[in-house]
């Protein structure tokens, strides 16, 4: 029964037949384009191509340390550049004390921000450098780290750490400034390390450094993140905060970026993390650092070089304080406000005054103020999300969280050490907060295209959940537009992305906004999406408001654009898990300002809430079969936070 | 300014506590009993699949003689490229891009006359020797009309058996042209495959079509080029080709054993067959289905493509006359070239369940079964373009790209019927679960039939059956811990348990991330009665929002819709993220061989008419459907009495 030899392929050609007549009746598929109704916003048939606007969510940590950080390396972390991005980009890794660690889903990108100071010294010790064993001090350490015991290394560390800071016994002939040999070669290891590391479209390794500067224990760090390769980045040393050629004050380290960025024609930003532990340095709106005014200059310098802020990390939330915010309901998440961050366990407490100049959205309703005032918004910054960690592992998740360093790496102990305390109170080791994650909408999975969204601030902070956000502004938006599953055609087209500017608004006419989220695909669904104005009003006082534009579950929003109906609470504590059958999977509007004057300057970000999932210490307690600390709480709304869109009268 | 930088150095040091603190490496013995994970990082040390990985086994490029003479110019460049997830041109002019890259795809050229017509498009020397070859290349050059009737004019060549001898013998396998082109095929998979990030795997179609009647299978190899090029591919014109699948099984052994590599097959469109895809008594050719063939055919085909352009093939309406969901992308007309008209008898041996079904009859009479097989969907695009999203469709064929006219047109036409434009389908993919995205963990994945079909969307599912789940092991973000360690994964099997207890199973789904929401999960068990007879029930397990399962297992309350076809889109206001089941089968019977998969079903959305309907402002032709309900169909778990 065998068929003849074309015949079962003709039929195939048969099939097709008739089918080619329409091709032929339509020629014209180049001039589809012109078939599109108007109804249509894609470029091209297909929707995803031919797209002019960023579309790729790169989801990355910009600041990681490895045991190249001296606190790192004292804390035990061996784990090195290598380690970070291999770990970053999903392969499974041993932990500095033996874990071995994935995670979830890869990192699209990773900046490793070592602390500049001593940079690279433990490990160069532990390894046994001839030039740190030729110090007696040097050998000591080294001979007492290879025969200690796991217990023992950290006090062998902290006697180092002793030795340099209450007994100024450190030999300073092997003390790692960027005049050493160590400190250049640690550097160009680094450097080195990101371009084998670096492979654009698959995973991008941006280079940078943290410049660490901690006055008095007051937290003014920033990392600063290279757009650059090794050929322009190894023309200059990292800036420390050791005179004569560091310096703590921020200023000077503007300059640094400066001649950096003149002498080899090469890009840097700079993002400032931490204002709660600053004790009021962070967002000075009177003097700066060095005790000098505020000026035209520093509001310029600060607006240029820091276009976005670390709003999120595991030393404590830091969008807002409930003092200052105390109709927000969401505000006290994750707060750290013991005081600055001194060494030893007793930190300089806080005052209720440093507070405004801490935070977030104190900060850009500040900014409003100062603009007014020197002509230029010194905080006009987006948002990012970062670890922080220096364990050498970018964990942010909850149910993965390897720690703040490589000390606390899971045990069951590491929930109930003292961590700081002042006068304020006593603060223990699970308020570590498993956080951030830094979101960026790019064209390209490469350090040109990351470095380009930081700077125009389309980036967004998330508290580890990996939710998708879209954030435009503009003065036509409407429900239809979000009639698709593709609000960014009409929301590039109509208007601007987070991180953008409206200005001059047409005469009756108040900003719209659109916003559009989707639930971390794994993770938990979504509670609400807020959005938050603050806005400097005629008298030259700052106001802000939280509106609920979007809830899940049919719950209500009032009429003060306010829904005070939990979502509720599905967490089960025992097994450390909870269910996704309340919230939303996805959540969207369109939303136009009520209350919205024309002359007035405000900024507009959104802010998405997760439904209650175990915090990381619920999970600790479960998989250790111990129990959750007093205080501690069982579970957390993980959130969003966009860059703002700002208005300007003019 | 001393004591200023060395406080810079201790920046953390607050966060130290160095005080006899106890850091130790948490073993089995400090972790709960009660977690599942094998080291404090959840993802870490995981001992069994953990990945989805999204493909597809069956494409086509120009260098398919059907594929190229309608149009297509894409080769196997372009269809990688646009695979992972690049942006290309189409044949017809479109810039086209997937909405997420796939991992992984087979490229399965038909290999009778493999280049042929790339090499005509081109007006390659021996082409153009020929006086045929030079009018068919200049006719294709001119394109338009002129295309169209060189097209035709090649047909007609064909059904006449007027096609140049020196032609024929360029591209059938052996002749120098031939093996050049399966060169560039093995030469450029090679090219593309990069471990880790993506698979090009191996393959072409070998492309039976006896009268009509759809046999078709494709191959796939485990290897590389080095293996590949040691063969040619199978044919079915003689003298060295066959229709016959047991030739086929004869080429895959000998292609292992001369090679020392791996291939399998995988058959599609038994809706197509006229009933001769899944025999049960006599094979079209016209011999037993005996021991001999129900060995070969289990040996070889471990999966079945349940649903694709052509058609979805998990079940008919007249077989399941109980089942809501049956009639789904029906294409029940006839067979390929409708040359004969379906009748009803045919379709038990066109469906997936029903050979599931026919599988346990023929184990019992033969000692195996020959369709114990795994669910894959695929395109079978002939584009060049693996396209199964409704708001991204290419089409079947380049004659059916994106136009405003492309509903309009018979897709299929005869004397006898034909099947409109409007019911192509866009569907399917197929979801891999494994260790890592290479071309060795893939095809052992498909060898132990850890896969399954979606009609498009990127639905997650988990499926295992074991004797103990409870529901207490849903209590947990990641149930496989649980689901690996007392159970087996779909594909697998369960004997009979000596407590007599009745089997369990958990299946778990997450929606596509920037798909729709669920509507509901149901197993579907198929079994074997003591009086030989096969039977089938819908069980619905876990249902979004407050419907209730009634006592007979049943939902029958819809999940509404919320499509609105004037906008082409949908609310995902209704249905679930994600639905998570337990269920024990209430029904069991320890003495009967049986077999259970999950159907995940969405929520309704619109169908790709639709998106044409708004992109172009045009009308919908009256009778076609308009919203779909997308689903996953995971490949089964077994269960048979015995314990061999």
């Amino acid at each position: 029964m065998r068929t003849s030899i074309t015949f079962g392929i003709v039929l195939l050609v048969i099939t097709l037949f008739y089918g080619v007549t329409s091709a032929q009746e339509s020629p014209i598929q180049t001039d589809l384009k012109k078939a599109f109704s108007e109804k249509y916003k894609g470029k091209s048939y297909s929707p995803y191509a031919a797209r002019e606007f960023p579309n790729q969510l790169l989801w990355g940590d910009s600041h990681l340390h490895t045991g190249y950080s001296f606190d790192a390396g004292t804390a035990g972390c061996i784990l090195t550049p290598e380690d970070a991005y291999r770990f970053a980009r999903g392969e499974e890794v041993i932990s500095s004390f033996g874990i071995p660690i994935k995670l979830s889903r890869p990192l699209d990108w990773l900046a490793v921000t070592d602390h500049t100071d001593n940079m690279g010294f433990i490990l160069d010790l532990i390894a046994g450098d001839q030039t740190i064993l030729a110090t007696p001090e040097g050998r000591d350490w080294h001979d007492r780290l290879e025969s200690a015991s796991k217990d023992e290394k950290p006090e062998i560390a902290y006697d180092i750490i002793k030795s340099l800071m209450v007994t100024k016994t450190f030999p300073m002939e092997i003390y790692y400034g960027p005049e050493s040999a160590g400190y250049k070669s640690t550097w160009e290891s680094i450097v080195r390390t990101a371009e084998q590391y670096n492979d654009p479209g698959n995973f991008t390794a941006i280079i940078g450094y943290e410049w660490t500067s901690t006055g008095e224990g007051n937290n003014l760090h920033r990392n600063v993140l290279y757009r650059d390769d090794a050929s322009k980045v190894l023309q200059m040393l990292p800036f420390t905060t050791v005179e004569p050629l560091g310096s703590l004050d921020p200023m000077e380290l503007w300059k640094w970026m400066t001649r950096y960025e003149e002498r080899t024609g090469g890009n840097v930003l700079a993002i400032a993390h931490n204002g709660n532990l600053s004790n009021g340095l962070m967002f000075p709106v009177d003097a700066q650092y060095t005790g000098r005014k505020l000026d035209e200059l520093y509001v310029s310098q600060r607006a240029k070089w820091e276009p976005v802020y670390e709003i999120t990390q595991i030393k404590g939330d830091g969008e807002a304080h409930p003092l200052l915010s105390p109709s927000d309901e969401f505000a006290d998440y994750e707060t750290w406000d013991f005081g600055n961050i001194v060494p030893g366990n007793m930190v300089v407490a806080k005052e209720d005054q440093m507070l405004p100049r801490e935070y977030a959205r104190e900060a850009l309703k500040n900014g409003l103020v100062l603009e007014d005032k020197f002509g230029s918004n010194p905080y006009k910054m987006g948002f990012m999300g970062a670890t922080d960690s220096h364990t050498g592992l970018a964990t942010a998740q909850e149910d993965n969280f390897f720690g703040k360093h490589s000390g606390y790496e899971p045990d069951p102990n590491r929930m109930n050490h003292l961590f700081m305390q002042s006068t304020r109170g006593i603060m223990m080791s699970w308020g570590q907060v498993a956080a951030g994650l830094g979101a960026v909408w790019a064209k390209d999975n490469t350090r040109e295209a990351i470095f380009d969204a930081i700077e125009r601030k389309e980036v967004y902070a998330t508290t580890g959940s990996r939710m998708s956000v879209r954030f435009f502004g503009g003065w036509d938006f409407l429900e239809s537009d979000l009639r698709s599953r593709e609000p960014a055609f009409a929301g590039y087209q109509k208007g601007v992305p987070m991180g953008g500017d409206l200005t001059k608004a047409p005469s009756g006419r108040a900003p719209t906004f659109m916003v559009y989220a989707l639930r971390d695909p794994i993770g938990g669904n979504l509670d609400r999406i807020q959005i938050i104005k603050g806005w400097m009003d005629g008298n030259g006082e700052t106001h802000e408001r939280i509106y609920d534009v979007a809830v899940s579950d049919g719950r209500q929003i009032e009429a003060n654009g306010r829904c005070t109906t939990p979502v509720g609470n599905t967490v089960d504590a025992e097994s450390a898990s909870f269910t996704n059958t309340i919230g939303a999977s996805e959540l969207a509007t369109v939303w136009r300002d009520p209350d919205f004057n024309p002359g007035q300057k405000a900024f507009y970000y959104a802010r998405v809430i997760e439904i209650p999932t175990p915090r990381w210490t619920t999970i600790d307690a479960f998989r250790f079969g111990i129990d959750i600390p007093e205080g501690a709480p069982i579970s957390t709304q993980e959130r969003a936070y966009t860059s703002p869109i700002w208005y300007s009268p003019n | 300014m001393k004591r200023r930088f060395l406080f810079a150095f201790i920046c953390n040091l607050t966060l130290l506590n160095l005080g006899g603190q106890d850091i130790g490496t948490p073993d089995q013995e400090t972790i709960n009993r009660l977690y599942p994970g094998k080291t404090y990082s959840p993802w870490a040390q995981r001992n069994f699949p953990s990945n989805v990985y999204w493909g597809e086994t069956h494409l086509h490029t120009g260098l398919s003689l059907d594929a190229g003479l309608f149009g297509c110019i894409l080769t196997h460049d372009e269809a990688y490229r646009f695979a992972r997830g690049e942006e290309v041109t189409s044949s017809t002019g479109l810039k086209v891009k997937l909405g997420r890259p796939l991992d992984w795809i087979v490229i399965t050229d038909h290999s009778d006359n493999l280049g042929l017509a790339t090499d005509i498009q081109k007006g390659k020397p021996n082409i153009l020797a020929e006086e045929k070859g030079r009018y068919w290349h200049e006719g294709f050059s001119k394109g338009g009309e002129e295309a169209g009737v060189a097209a035709f004019d090649l047909i007609k060549s064909f059904s006449q058996g007027t096609i140049p001898k020196q032609l024929l013998e360029d591209y059938s396998p052996g002749s120098p042209i031939y093996n050049s082109v399966w060169e560039y095929i093995t030469e450029t998979a090679d090219k593309y495959n990069d471990p880790g990030k993506f698979t090009a795997l191996i393959g072409f179609e070998w492309t039976s079509v006896p009268k009509g009647f759809n046999l078709h299978r494709n191959v796939i190899l485990r290897d590389d080029k080095y293996r590949a090029q040691q063969v040619v591919p199978l044919t079915t014109q003689p003298p060295l080709g066959t229709t016959d699948p047991m030739d086929l099984y004869k080429w895959l052994e000998a292609y292992e054993s001369k090679t020392g590599g791996q291939a399998l097959a995988i058959s599609h469109n038994g809706n197509l067959s006229n009933g001769w895809l899944f025999p049960s008594e006599t094979t079209y050719h016209g011999y037993d289905v005996d021991k001999d063939y129900v060995e070969q055919r289990a040996k070889w085909e471990p999966l079945y493509e349940v649903t694709q352009m052509k058609g979805d093939g998990e079940t008919h309406p007249y077989l399941s006359p109980n089942d809501e969901f049956a009639d789904y992308e029906t294409w029940d007309t006839g067979n390929l070239d409708l040359s004969e008209l379906k009748t009803n008898d045919m379709l038990s041996g066109e469906y997936a369940r029903e050979a599931l079904k026919t599988g346990l009859v023929l184990e019992k009479r033969h000692g195996t079964n020959p369709y114990k097989f795994g669910m894959v969907g695929a395109t079978d695009s002939h584009t060049g373009l693996t396209t199964a999203e409704e708001d991204n469709y290419f089409g079947k064929s380049v004659s059916v790209e994106p136009s405003p006219k492309r509903m309009e047109h018979p897709f299929i036409k005869s004397e006898l019927g034909e099947i409109p434009g409007q019911s192509i389908v866009a569907s399917g993919y197929q979801g891999v679960w494994a260790d890592e995205n290479t071309r060795e963990a893939i095809f052992d994945a498909m060898i132990r039939k850890e896969t399954y079909a979606t009609t498009g969307p990127r639905i997650m599912v988990r499926f295992f059956g074991g004797w103990d789940y409870t529901d207490n092991d849903l209590r947990s973000r990641a149930p496989a811990f649980v689901g690996y360690e007392k159970g087996v994964p779909m594909g697998g099997d369960l004997r009979r348990n000596t407590e007599g207890k009745a089997p369990t199973f958990m299946v778990f789904a997450l929606r596509d991330p920037i798909g729709a929401n669920l509507d509901r999960i149901q197993i579907i068990k198929g079994w074997l009665d003591k009086d030989g007879q096969t039977k089938e029930r819908i069980y619905d397990v876990v249902v979004s929002g407050d419907r209730k399962i009634a006592k007979d297992g049943r939902c029958k309350t819809p999940v509404g819709s919320t499509v609105d076809v004037e906008r082409a889109t949908w609310y995902n206001t209704i249905g679930a993220s994600e639905l998570m089941a337990v269920w024990t089968d209430p029904d069991f019977n320890p003495e009967e061989k049986a077999f259970y998969y999950a159907r995940v079903i969405e929520i309704p959305t619109p169908r790709w008419v639709v998106y044409d309907k708004v992109r172009f402002g045009i009308e919908i032709p009256k009778g076609t459907e308009l919203t779909t309900q997308e689903r996953a169909y995971t490949s089964p778990i077994w269960y048979k009495p015995d314990s061999r």
